[in-house]
């Protein structure tokens, strides 16, 4: 048959690509597996060729790149190639990444240009399972780094952030029917995908862990609106996973990273309502005491900038009050010889410093704070 | 955890080279047979943001080219990342400069490499962006291969531009240092730049300062290949320096050039790494491969003493309690002291976020006079890498992780110690000070400052000696009963030298005069005295010794102080002790001073012949060898009771106040000498292990 399509090969080509590779994929698993992975891989390596153009050669088309796009949605090709990542070979794993990167920044060059590129507003209104299985690339250590860096880039879009956070399963209000289902009043159960985020950084080999949280961290900071309702909403369970999984992790990096983010999300202007309700617990400081006195000094040093907002907060709540004077002539005593040898770092000294001296002007007992 | 599984793949061998990123040993896969390389990073000691190291592994594990230096794993163990790659015999262009220039075949056949490698990181989106021939890898066939990408960029787009500002100065493209954007071809410039400095063993500008270079090389015309070169030669670095990078060709347009084209086969380069092995025979380096050593660090101690009090059942702190909240009302001015709470008053700023990290992430080494000045202050200071001078200070006593409250706690060490008339070491820690569980040890945070020859000397046998030993004793021991109770051997003798050094010098030394007064433990122990004197026995004499009865286990020394002794050892030649082999650690027969402290440093220095020629420490064990395996048979025996005696020992160290002999230098060879029973016996222990 191949002669029949042999004339008008070129055209045929852009608009049967997305088909083929719908082909091929669903038949990895199957027993001529192999030899469809390396069928695949061409296909994917042409539609690569497509998108970004031959390096400083043949500039892409964007009509054909426009064919492609639509070909992709039509076969539910993005959702596919996200399931079945980590069985691909090693180039089509990095030809995939490419090719996602460049499907979700396409905008069609006529017609009404809309706020959100065209795919990604089609992923994120009507196929959210997209980004969720893109997240479950965290699951293979194979599809890790193709992953991550295609939802770092995604994750940019408030919208597809949301569906991340509000993926809750078919509970009422997830993000399973898009994101004009999402009702972030809702509590989440936990379940949903951003909450394996957690294991996947505390269980996951190195390359793997690291690369999940640097997708969190992005996650959790990028949207100054959407993260600090969703953090009001679901304070307790996140701060519970948080403190638990990550600050307490057996894993050094994870420990130190976790730490040092607690920080930056306490110190976000955004994350206030956040930063004073998390600085109110004394079970919060408690952990935060004990990674004072953890062996290593960077996870010390990383402790001591969450600990400076206990105690510089001007509204401790009771319970605060209590453990840090109960422990006030232990923290004195502590914080003098608290890092030494940071001698060059001012700033270190200037906060410790300032950390002395308020412990030392606490009351001798608990006073309720003041109305803010 | 699982990663730990996955170290233990790896054979880690001698090492290899070291930077600013950590160390870099030569290592076995165990399951393979496969030679890599592995670096160890300390993330411990390094602020920066742990994501870079991320970033560069992942540009890496993207990479498949036989260009590049092949990834192959990484994983964590305790606070060190080791990063598995490839092993490339050849070493690094720039070593293999340091015998001599190259010559314009060979450049040639180095760029052509270069430019593949560098046509197929392009074609993947990533930007090496710091080419230089230290960055050149050459593997013992002469394969040529891109290394450390720890400034590359991937690119998302092909279009992209990079804006950050890196590399090495002198070869930076100009588009660089301006920082206006920049793509592929700045690699190209720095390819050029690379050429040169094959070409005449330095990059251009090599005498300015690299600060200074930033300015000369965007402003000045860029540098010209100069000399005896061939036409081509000078063409292929005009084209790689180009200022304006739209005009600057790509790698594979590079690849076309008449000088590249020409270029020979790689086996060629090998000629390069024969040189530098012949020159490095020639030097007679007589380099010590140093071994990888297991570090402690990994093993968490946790200084149970100090911990928080968070429940108000603890007996002092409610007490407290309610004598305070009876009072509330006469608190001094608590609104006073709420105001100078207010935020605003303080450096902190909770509210601008971002600005706190931003300038504590400013690295700035701290300069060695501060860091000397902390020192004298006996400062708390690193505790990074276990070096003997980086004891000084407060120190966390060794402990394996337990849960609070359970055995193991130093303060219960410390009380149950007699406090009696006798304890005049104590600096003024009363017993009631220990009365309370929570209390920290005053006297671990104010050491005493060594104030008499014995203190020093005290100290130095704690800081080289005793410290290390039993940090190492105690990484080596696997069951954790045993661990612990080295641990508090560990806790005590800290905190006997933080508080008492003066003692610790007369404990060892009363310690070794008694076991030379038992004629079975002084044979087990200081055999090598009793043979020295038999063999010399007036000849190490010093004129300062007062006499001393012989069988006192009398350690005889020639002079003490900094510099090597001028007379060496009577020279025997030292038995190849399984010649590259870490497992056997060589000890003076004849002169415990030979085993001056360094070499616990360097312990695991084979002996091959080159040990021979550092006349300082040429060890004697030949005619002895053995008599002492049988000794080592019973060492074995004697090293449970030893550990029993050094628990003795941290006791008896309570009772200070023995007859101080001048002549210092006893301290320091009999803290040699137990430090060579020890590992002695740890090795005949272990050393199956340690000798694969």
């Amino acid at each position: 048959m191949s002669f029949f399509f042999g004339r008008n090969r070129a055209r045929t080509n852009t608009t049967d690509l997305a088909k083929q590779a719908r082909d091929h994929v669903t038949k990895l698993e199957g027993p001529q597996g192999p030899a469809k992975a390396e069928e695949l891989a061409k296909v994917l390596a042409q539609m690569k060729q497509l998108l970004q153009g031959t390096h400083a050669e043949a500039e892409p088309n964007p009509e054909q790149i426009y064919q492609l796009v639509m070909g992709m949605i039509d076969e539910d090709l993005l959702y596919l190639l996200a399931v079945h990542l980590h069985r691909l070979p090693f180039e089509s794993r990095k030809d995939t990444q490419v090719i996602f990167s460049y499907v979700f920044r396409f905008r069609p060059p006529t017609g009404p240009q809309r706020p959100e590129p065209f795919a990604l507003a089609y992923v994120v209104e009507k196929r959210p399972q997209v980004l969720v299985e893109l997240c479950r690339g965290y699951d293979h250590k194979e599809s890790a780094t193709p992953a991550g860096t295609v939802l770092r880039e995604v994750l940019k879009n408030e919208a597809a952030a949301a569906i991340i956070l509000y993926d809750d399963g078919e509970e009422q209000g997830s993000s399973v029917r898009g994101v004009g289902g999402i009702n972030p009043d809702r509590a989440q159960s936990g379940r949903g995908v951003f909450w394996n985020f957690f294991d996947w950084i505390d269980k996951s080999s190195f390359e793997v862990s690291a690369d999940a949280f640097t997708t969190f961290r992005e996650l959790i900071t990028k949207h100054k609106d959407l993260v600090p309702r969703y953090l009001a909403v679901n304070f307790d369970l996140f701060f519970d996973r948080y403190n638990t999984v990550l600050v307490q992790s057996n894993s050094y990096v994870t420990k130190r990273q976790s730490i040092k983010l607690l920080g930056e999300i306490l110190l976000d202007r955004a994350n206030y309502n956040i930063m004073t309700a998390y600085v109110d617990r004394g079970e919060h400081l408690k952990i935060c005491m004990n990674l004072l006195r953890d062996d290593r000094k960077m996870v010390q040093y990383e402790g001591f900038h969450v600990f400076k907002v206990f105690v510089a907060n001007p509204h401790k709540s009771v319970p605060v009050q209590k453990i840090l004077i109960m422990n006030r002539d232990r923290l004195l005593q502590f914080l003098s010889h608290f890092l030494e040898d940071r001698t060059e770092d001012e700033q270190f000294i200037d906060e410790r410093e300032f950390l002395i001296k308020q412990i030392r002007n606490l009351p001798p007992a608990p006073v309720p704070p003041q109305q803010r | 955890m699982a990663d730990e599984g996955v170290a233990n793949r790896y054979q880690v061998l001698e090492e290899l080279g070291r930077g600013s990123f950590g160390v870099v040993y030569k290592g076995i896969d165990k399951s393979t047979g496969e030679t890599v390389a592995i670096k160890h990073i300390d993330l411990e000691s390094s602020e920066d943001d742990i994501q870079e190291i991320q970033q560069e592994i992942s540009v890496l594990s993207t990479c498949a080219s036989s260009h590049v230096t092949q990834y192959k794993a990484s994983f964590l163990r305790g606070h060190k990342l080791w990063i598995v790659m490839e092993y490339l015999g050849g070493g690094s262009c720039l070593d293999l400069l340091k015998s001599g220039i190259f010559n314009e075949v060979q450049i040639a056949i180095i760029c052509r490499e270069l430019l593949l490698g560098l046509e197929y990181l392009h074609s993947e989106g990533k930007i090496h962006r710091d080419i230089k021939a230290a960055n050149v890898l050459l593997s013992e066939k002469g394969k040529v291969k891109l290394a450390d990408f720890g400034v590359a960029a991937q690119l998302t787009y092909m279009k992209s531009q990079r804006n950050t500002f890196v590399g090495t100065p002198f070869w930076m493209a100009p588009e660089v240092i301006q920082q206006a954007g920049y793509d592929f071809k700045a690699d190209i410039w720095s390819l050029g730049i690379t050429a040169i400095e094959l070409a005449l063993g330095e990059p251009p500008h090599a005498s300015l300062h690299p600060m200074k270079v930033l300015f000369h090389i965007p402003k000045n015309a860029p540098p010209r290949l100069e000399g005896k070169f061939s036409k081509e030669f000078k063409d292929f670095v005009a084209h790689c320096l180009v200022k304006d990078p739209d005009y600057r060709p790509t790698a594979k347009e590079l690849l076309k050039h008449r000088f590249i084209r020409t270029a020979g086969k790689v086996e060629a380069l090998q000629e390069l790494i024969q040189r530098k092995r012949n020159a490095d025979a020639r030097a007679d380096h007589a380099k010590h491969p140093v071994y990888y050593q297991e570090t402690l660090h990994t093993i968490s101690p946790k200084d149970e003493a100090d911990e928080w009090v968070f429940d108000t059942v603890k007996s002092i702190v409610p007490r407290r309690g309610t004598v305070r909240s009876r009072k509330p009302s006469s608190a001094f001015g608590v609104e006073d002291a709420m105001r100078k709470l207010d935020l605003k008053d303080g450096p902190l700023q909770p509210t601008t976020p971002g600005t706190v990290r931003k300038a504590t992430a400013v690295r700035r080494n701290p300069s060695s006079a501060s860091r000397q000045s902390s020192r004298q202050n006996f400062m708390i200071r690193h505790a990074s890498n276990g070096s003997p001078c980086a004891s000084l200070g407060p120190k966390r006593p060794l402990q394996p992780d337990m849960s609070f409250g359970n055995s193991g706690s130093t303060m219960r060490l410390f009380r149950r110690v007699p406090s009696d008339g006798s304890n005049s070491g104590y600096l003024g820690s009363s017993p009631p000070e220990f009365a309370n569980e929570n209390l920290p040890p005053p006297a671990y945070h104010s050491p005493v400052e060594p104030n008499s020859k014995e203190a020093m000397l005290g100290r130095r046998l704690y800081n080289k000696a005793l410290e290390p030993c039993l940090d190492e004793l105690h990484a080596q021991t696997a069951a954790s009963s045993k661990r612990e109770a080295l641990a508090r051997i560990s806790d005590a003798f800290a905190f006997l030298d933080a508080v008492d050094p003066e003692g610790a010098y007369h404990l060892l030394r009363s310690l070794v005069s008694t076991v030379s007064h038992d004629p079975k433990l002084s044979n087990a122990f200081l055999p090598q005295q009793q043979q020295q004197q038999q063999q010399s026995p007036s000849k190490t004499q010093q004129p300062s010794e007062p006499q001393q009865p012989a069988q006192q286990g009398t350690v005889l020394i020639r002079s003490r102080g900094g510099a090597p002794p001028t007379t060496a050892a009577p020279a025997s030649p030292t038995p190849p002790v399984s010649a590259g082999s870490p497992s056997k650690l060589v000890f003076a027969q004849d002169n415990p001073y030979l085993m001056s402290h360094h070499r616990r440093r360097g312990s695991m220095l084979p002996t091959s012949a080159g040990a021979a020629s550092d006349g300082s420490r040429s060890p004697e064990r030949s005619p002895e060898r053995e008599r002492e395996r049988d000794r080592e048979r019973e060492r074995e025996r004697e090293r449970e009771r030893d550990r029993e005696k050094e628990k003795m020992a941290a006791l008896e160290a309570r009772f200070p106040g023995r007859q101080a002999v001048p002549g210092m230098e006893h301290c320091k060879a009999l803290s040699d000498l137990l430090y060579a029973r020890w590992t002695d016996g740890l090795r005949a222990r272990w050393g199956v292990m340690a000798g694969a």
